[in-house]
């Protein structure tokens, strides 16, 4: 029998000022923890909770600050500046592509809207096909899907999570015939503010922050933030621990640089961290997709105006989806409306005049978030020496996905038009808006493709996967079904990197069904991955 | 250096960069780096004129050329709009400048030397943006919105400065009806951490 005591609030985190602040550590230090794991969101949290829940000495290591959601002020901009990763401006390499995520304790379950879909079953069945993945069959992970979602209440919404933009995308939707449905939230007793981009000040958002971090503390779990780690260390082949640089997240100067012995390593920094970790560790990939297969789940924002006051900002954030198109097109929409900076983020650019209508027809407007599957076709790369080096994110729409994305903008606009939306702004970098529906495509014909469908239309990226994937094939994956490197032992990944193929659902939920699989997966070969032997 | 060299210094180094090389391939481009050659000597009055004190990130042209843009981009006369000069656009700029990495931030300096001085050929105005009318310097971002994916970027960048530095301010909310945080304001409760699992409980109990 354990006495486990999960704190009322706040996580116990060691931060650069902690470490700056003991004489006993110095510049340099020296940790030991039976498994090290990179990364604190919706992989890494649940990693640490299961594996310090069965009794191993976990240690989990965040590049971002460590920021209790007590400090949170429902303000959009304060967040990006602080718990966004490049302040929100993580881009591609034509900068054209904003890959938003988290970095911060809890990475994106913190920043992210809340939505949690179960993706359907035939997603699962092609890893099991194509990839020789198993033991993720739908039957072997529904058990995991059960459990995460009761751990982070996930739930359908209920009427009065449906706000006004949702009330116009389910209009729109029954106008045309299209089938849409209640998000699926993981949301508990939600207060209806709509900030969850910012971060939830009241712990109603089931974040990694106040679930699965505090419980994995609980079970004796330690935890530094503002800690990057620069590389995984090996020895003949087996992983041994990972090196890393204590930062203070104001200044970025350098605290102290800490060296961590472990027989395992768990990586969880997601799609664009993860693989350049292991790039700069040179960890060995004899299937030279380590980097590769990035997709991104492209999606646009179509904002409509109606001639009705809508404040449609007001209310949960996400209410409905459309998923008329998700099993034909691998397309999806979500509504949802967030205050005025994330607009001017996503949306329509007019100079002077114009933007100041724009801006003043905002308790108006409503917004659909427009997904589309892509190929799978970009890549990440780490360019330079492990601490000073840069990342690369190459990923540009190929022309299918081009059309994809033009698609998905056109069917928002219509379900817009449908609702009674007098206007349509489109998501374009050009300077595009629609009054009419007999005028939508022909204002799309605008937009061409151009030169590698650079600054056509906004695209952003919230669910980046596929860059270290999985698969029993050492030639053709980077980790095995157990989410082993394939040639490193002791190395493990469970974020959205090792999806084997691009998946039409936002990934969290999945992430973490996977990260539970691999978890237990340890588990179970623990006596062969742990030789030292540990307390457990 | 003078600044003039620096600029031409720049210009010239332009091709090798990343983020801009592509800016030779189209033609308004060309005419955006002949517009910085003809710059050159083509000197602004505002260009002697102090910085304030406050001034961290942005280098004395930047400050210059936002301080012209913000009334041409944010007109708010004769609407219920906050002016602009009542919140701190300026500083705010100042600051997301400071937040940028060292590659994006000397692009963007970059960027911002080239459309400054690339309207004294784009579009024939034959002054700096810097200089131009208010009505003068919207028509450039028009135009420039239009243009190869160089110009619709910086174009876009820049408006995005100005804008977010504007609206993340709570002073120029209510008149667009935006609510900002409510959490205090409506007495939420505060729930804390989620309490373990029901399986984990059992066995902790």
């Amino acid at each position: 029998m354990r006495n486990v005591n999960v704190p009322r609030d706040g996580v116990p985190v060691t931060q650069a000022k902690d470490v700056a602040a003991d004489p006993s550590l110095g510049k340099k230090f020296r940790l030991r923890a039976d498994v090290v794991i990179v990364g604190s969101g919706g992989g890494g949290s649940v990693a640490a909770y299961e594996l310090a829940k069965a009794g191993l000495d976990v240690l989990v290591l965040e590049s971002g600050r460590y920021y209790p959601s007590s400090r949170f002020t429902e303000h959009l901009g304060d967040s990006m500046q602080l718990i966004w990763r490049d302040q929100a401006g993580q881009v591609n390499t034509s900068a054209d592509v904003v890959f938003a995520e988290g970095q911060c304790m809890g990475g994106s379950t913190v920043i992210g809207g809340c939505v949690m879909q179960h993706p359907p079953d035939w997603v699962f069945q092609r890893w099991v096909d194509n990839h020789g993945l198993a033991d993720l069959a739908p039957e072997k992970l529904a058990p995991y899907f059960n459990q995460v979602g009761q751990e982070q209440q996930v739930h359908v919404n209920e009427s009065h999570e449906i706000n006004a933009c949702a009330h116009k995308v389910i209009q729109g939707c029954e106008r045309m015939g299209f089938s849409w449905q209640p998000v699926t939230r993981n949301v508990k007793r939600c207060a209806l503010t709509g900030h969850c981009l910012a971060g939830c000040p009241s712990d109603r958002k089931m974040s990694a922050l106040v679930t699965h971090l505090p419980w994995a503390s609980a079970y004796g779990a330690r935890m530094f933030a503002d800690t990057q780690v620069t590389q995984v260390r090996t020895r003949s082949g087996r992983a041994t621990g990972v090196d890393a640089v204590v930062m203070d997240p104001d200044s970025g100067s350098e605290v102290a640089r800490m060296a961590v012995d472990a027989e395992v390593v768990v990586v969880a920094g997601g799609a664009i961290q993860t693989p350049m970790l292991l790039q700069r560790s040179q960890i060995s990939d004899p299937s030279g997709q380590l980097g590769k297969n990035l997709a991104v789940q492209p999606f646009t924002q179509a904002l409509a105006e109606f001639p009705e006051d809508l404040h449609a900002f007001r209310g949960a954030l996400v209410g409905v989806q459309v998923d008329e198109f998700f099993d034909t097109d691998g397309y999806f929409f979500y509504s949802g409306l967030a205050e005025p900076e994330q607009m001017l983020a996503q949306g329509y650019l007019g100079a002077g005049q114009d933007h100041i209508d724009f801006m003043k027809k905002y308790k108006r407007m409503a917004a659909l978030n427009a997904f589309s599957i892509d190929e799978g076709n970009g890549e990440v790369q780490w360019e330079g020496d492990a601490v000073n080096g840069s990342k690369k994110i190459k990923w540009n729409p190929g022309r299918s996905e081009f059309e994809n994305v033009k698609r998905t903008a056109a069917l928002a606009a219509r379900i817009f038009f449908s609702a009674g939306a007098s206007r349509v702004y489109l998501p374009t970098y050009q300077h595009l808006a629609v009054d009419s529906v007999f005028d939508l495509d022909q204002t799309l014909d605008q937009v061409d493709y151009g030169l590698n469908g650079m600054y056509t239309f906004r695209m952003n990226s919230f669910s980046a996967q596929g860059t270290c994937r999985m698969g029993l094939d050492k030639y053709a994956a980077v980790v095995d079904p157990d989410g082993e490197c394939h040639e490193t032992k002791g190395l493990f990944v469970a974020d959205g990197s090792l999806f084997p193929e691009p998946m039409p659902a936002p990934p969290q939920w999945t992430v973490q069904v996977v990260a539970k699989h691999i978890a237990n997966r340890i588990l179970e070969r623990r006596d062969g991955l742990f030789i030292q032997g540990n307390s457990a | 250096m003078s600044e003039s060299d620096k600029a031409a210094e720049e210009v010239a180094r332009l091709g090798r960069r990343p983020f801009l090389k592509s800016l030779l391939w189209g033609g308004a481009a060309v005419a955006a780096v002949a517009g910085g050659s003809f710059a050159w000597l083509r000197r602004s009055g505002v260009d002697d004129e102090p910085v304030p004190d406050w001034v961290r990130h942005l280098h004395a042209n930047e400050y210059h050329l936002m301080r012209r843009l913000i009334p041409a981009l944010l007109p708010v006369a004769g609407t219920n709009l906050t002016p602009p000069e009542q919140v701190p656009v300026l500083r705010n700029i100042d600051h997301m400048m400071g937040l940028l990495n060292t590659t994006v931030r000397k692009d963007l300096a970059k960027g911002l030397v080239l459309m400054d001085n690339a309207a004294v050929v784009s579009g024939w105005h034959g002054k700096r943006l810097v200089d131009l009318e208010p009505e003068a310097a919207r028509a450039y971002f028009d135009t420039w919105t239009r243009g190869n994916r160089i110009q619709r970027a910086l174009q876009g960048v820049v408006k995005q400065f100005i804008y977010t530095s504007y609206w993340r301010e709570p002073a120029t909310w209510p008149p667009v009806d935006y609510d900002g945080p409510v959490t205090e304001e409506w007495g939420l409760e505060y729930l804390g951490n989620a309490p373990l699992p029901e399986a984990d409980q059992e066995q902790s109990a």
